[in-house]
């Protein structure tokens, strides 16, 4: 696992950003081998969003052919409600992007059959090969997508009651009354997120320190989900230095020299690949 | 020009809201059927997202600016009927079509006094009108002849008249099948000349007849304005709660602001409880059962105010009806004892809603004070309007110019005098301009500035559905301004008049109807 610490979260979302961009322009997609990107909502990954949205409007990143996967969408909530995930992915990036609207998949909290639309949807991540770069955030309890505290570290996407502690926190998005946050989530499941070849985390404010000190700094729990992370061959966690409050100074000066040995690697490997060296997969120091 | 999918979205750009903001949004259009998308249902339902994208460098897309008193433009005089058809009507085509440059797309044409006998087919001739390439007619605005012969300004005395019959007098002067009932507020048969063309009658309440006219007008959806009256303020309050819903050109053609009758100004204050109590809805509290609120002044009085006005002579014109004795004070509600509110900022109840009014706001028909005045009082009822003569032209120079029987306008500026003297003759503002003069009158920001020309009017109307807003589904009428509030592009939804049929693949299109600079477009 790489830890990346930035000043705040406008250089976190340049960061993760610009890593995206050349990732997808490295992949060079296809109509018929697009590029499959998992998304997270919240606040966190707005930065990320609105570099995004300057990459493709600066004509340097299109998303023609990339399918995305959103990570979850409350139960029971409109689609155009103001709160529902479909409307924070249009506001905060669909509509100021290239993407055609049929390569967008969101899951349908208003299905009827709603263990068929998660079956349904791991099906359409298979069928598509797989998701090549999920990008997520965390939650204060350490959640990654609504895999509470508690959750299955094997799990697979399905509905999901939400706990206590996120319905409080999301409150403040419906009018701070409680009785109207949907207690029910679908979502993708932990290992859902674990098969995907690449992970990305975005996690600022000192709110999430707690969160992240358990899901890096101790063992595998599903009490903090985000730990599973651990298990991943390539995961990237991208921080602000507010959320790095609760790490010991020994595991952050430790990520920081990684990062700067990481740099010096790749600057030899450019050497080397401008000598005629071919690139190989397992390069990066994980 | 069109899109292949037939959709628009225009980006890099700030989109006025309902409560006045500007927020920076994309907003998507389907010009085939020239109407506003919801662009998330598109996106997600529809899965489709615009294929041609207008990048509007940071400008402010508005629903197109709404007139609803004017009375002409470019040289066209709606008020002047010369027994051609053909020509009237061409007139009305030169104005929709031109008045675009100003930034509106739809407007009330406004007729003053006339001769009894000229109504019925004027009337007839203004229904409802959306022609290709042109601002949309939404009907007539009336303003006479049941007005206040001591407020007429610029109408012919001896056209006035008072309506003893009520609702029938109406019907006899505008013609029966001018104010017929009509469903289709929605204007869902654009351009369709079957439509009647009735939306706002100007009257004073004080005249006799009126106050029953009023309750059957506004049965059949008509809005009623009070305008060019003297009436006192018990008459005012009884108008609005049997129905008026607009003031004409307010602070012009009534009384100046007394603070012991407040009269037709005064509504913008209009006190929750002695509205309650006029309101003929409300029961009586048992405390005030033996309470009845006076009529002040009696109608012995109001017929002296009036001679009293006409006393004056050749100042009946003037703009200020200048009361010489101090009116009875209206009585307060001593009987009244209901519970106050404890919590600021919670609203007392309201059985009685404060009318729309109308402003002119070209720095000469009102003062920017007063403008501020009235604005603050009652932000939600304001109304922009330029109230313009037929010499309302932009590209009109400053100078004398032929108005009618002989006499001569003098043009300086926004200011129009008759020849010779210091009588205002109207306004020659135009709409836009308005909207900026106003937004520095009263330090409102030009969003909430924009609302007075789009969303107010239309919600007077009962459109505001259809026109001034970007509500998925209205109209895509809209006008592109900059930053200072200049337009920069007009665009109308506009039907052609051919006949649909399979060969037609766009019948309705979307036009840029103006455009001063050229809309960048850049297609992806």
């Amino acid at each position: 696992m790489r830890l990346i610490i930035r000043d705040d979260p406008k250089a976190v979302g340049e960061y993760i950003g610009n890593y995206i961009a050349k990732r997808i322009n490295d992949f060079a997609p296809t109509a018929e081998k697009p590029f499959v990107l998992g998304l997270p909502t919240g606040s966190s990954p707005i930065p990320t969003y609105k570099h995004l949205i300057s990459l493709v409007k600066a004509g340097k990143l299109s998303f023609k052919h990339v399918v995305t996967f959103n990570m979850d969408e409350y139960v029971g909530l409109p689609e155009d409600h103001p709160e529902s995930y479909h409307t924070f992915m249009f506001r905060e990036f669909f509509s100021h992007i290239d993407i055609p609207p049929s390569q967008v998949n969101i899951l349908n909290g208003n299905a009827k059959d709603l263990i068929g639309e998660c079956n349904a949807y791991e099906a359409r991540i298979k069928s598509h090969g797989g998701i090549e770069l999920f990008l997520g955030g965390i939650g204060e309890d350490g959640h990654i997508a609504f895999n509470e505290p508690g959750s299955s570290l094997a799990s697979r996407t399905r509905i999901k009651t939400l706990a206590y502690d996120t319905i409080l926190a999301n409150a403040r998005f419906f009018n701070n009354d409680i009785a109207a946050v949907p207690r029910m989530a679908l979502t993708v499941g932990v290992a859902t997120v674990l098969d995907s070849k690449e992970v990305i985390v975005v996690v600022t404010g000192q709110r999430k320190a707690l969160a992240l000190s358990k899901a890096i700094e101790e063992g595998v729990n599903h009490l903090w989900t985000l730990s599973a992370l651990q298990t991943h061959p390539w995961a990237l966690i991208v921080v602000d230095e507010d959320a790095t409050a609760e790490l010991h100074v020994k595991t952050v000066k430790y990520f920081k020299s990684i990062e700067r040995v990481q740099d010096e690697v790749e600057a030899m490997h450019e050497q080397f690949k401008l000598k005629g060296g071919t690139d190989a997969f397992g390069t990066q120091d994980a | 020009m069109t899109s292949s999918n037939g959709l628009v979205c225009f980006t890099n750009c700030l989109l006025p809201q309902e409560d006045g903001s500007l927020i920076e949004k994309d907003l998507w259009i389907d010009d085939r059927r020239g109407v506003v998308l919801d662009s998330q249902r598109t996106f997600f339902l529809r899965k489709e997202r615009p294929a041609r994208v207008i990048d509007l460098g940071g400008n402010i897309v508005s629903p197109g600016l709404m007139d609803i008193q004017i009375n002409g433009a470019y040289g066209f005089d709606f008020s002047v009927y010369d027994g051609d058809e053909e020509a009237y009507r061409q007139g009305l085509k030169t104005v929709a079509e031109k008045i675009v440059e100003t930034g509106v797309t739809s407007l009330v044409p406004t007729i003053i006094t006339q001769q009894q006998s000229l109504y019925p087919t004027i009337l007839n001739l203004l229904r409802p009108l959306s022609g290709p390439n042109s601002a949309n007619l939404l009907g007539w605005h009336a303003e006479g002849p049941f007005i206040q012969l001591a407020k007429r300004g610029a109408h012919l005395p001896e056209f006035l008249l008072p309506a003893p019959e009520g609702f029938q007098s109406f019907e006899k002067v505008y013609g029966t099948e001018n104010l017929a009932v009509t469903e289709d507020w929605l204007m869902a048969n654009d351009g369709d000349s079957d439509t009647v063309g009735v939306r706002i009658i100007t009257a004073a309440p004080e005249v006799e007849g009126v106050r029953v006219a009023v309750k059957e007008a506004v049965k059949r959806g008509i809005v009623i304005s009070i305008g060019h009256s003297i009436c006192s303020t018990d008459i005012a309050a009884a108008a609005v709660v049997n129905g008026a819903r607009l003031i004409t050109h307010l602070f012009n053609a009534m009384p100046q602001l007394h603070h012991r009758d407040p009269s037709i100004i005064g509504l913008l204050g209009a006190s929750p409880h002695l509205a309650s109590n006029l309101s003929p809805k409300s029961p009586a509290s048992p405390t005030s059962a033996s309470f009845t609120i006076p009529r002040t002044p009696s109608s012995n009085a109001l017929a002296n105010r009036i001679k009293g006005a006409l006393g004056e002579g050749p100042k009946a014109t003037s703009e200020a009806f200048d009361e010489l004795t101090t009116p009875p004070q209206t009585p307060v509600l001593a009987g009244v004892d209901s519970d106050l509110q404890l919590k600021k900022g919670e609203k007392a109840e309201m059985p009685f809603e404060r009318p729309f009014y109308e402003l002119i706001v070209d720095g000469i028909h009102s003062h920017p004070n007063s403008v501020r005045l009235a604005y603050s009082a009652f932000p939600e009822g304001c109304i922009l309007i330029t109230d313009a003569m037929k010499i309302l032209d932009p590209h009109l120079r400053d100078g004398i110019h032929e108005w009618r029987d002989g006499k001569r306008f003098v043009k300086e500026g926004d200011k129009l005098y008759l020849e010779g003297t210091d009588t205002l003759a109207g306004s020659v503002v135009t709409l836009d301009k308005c909207v900026r003069n106003f937004s520095r009158f009263t330090g409102c920001s030009l969003g909430e500035a924009i609302k007075c020309a789009t969303l107010n009017p239309a919600r007077c109307l009962g459109i505001e559905n259809k026109k001034g807003t970007l509500r998925p589904g209205a109209d895509a009428d809209l006008v592109v301004l900059d930053r200072k509030g200049y337009v920069q592009s007009t665009w109308v939804k506009a039907m052609s008049n051919m006949r649909m049929d399979s060969s037609t693949t766009c019948n309705i299109c979307m036009y840029v109807l103006f455009c001063d600079y050229g809309v960048q477009g850049r297609m992806h």
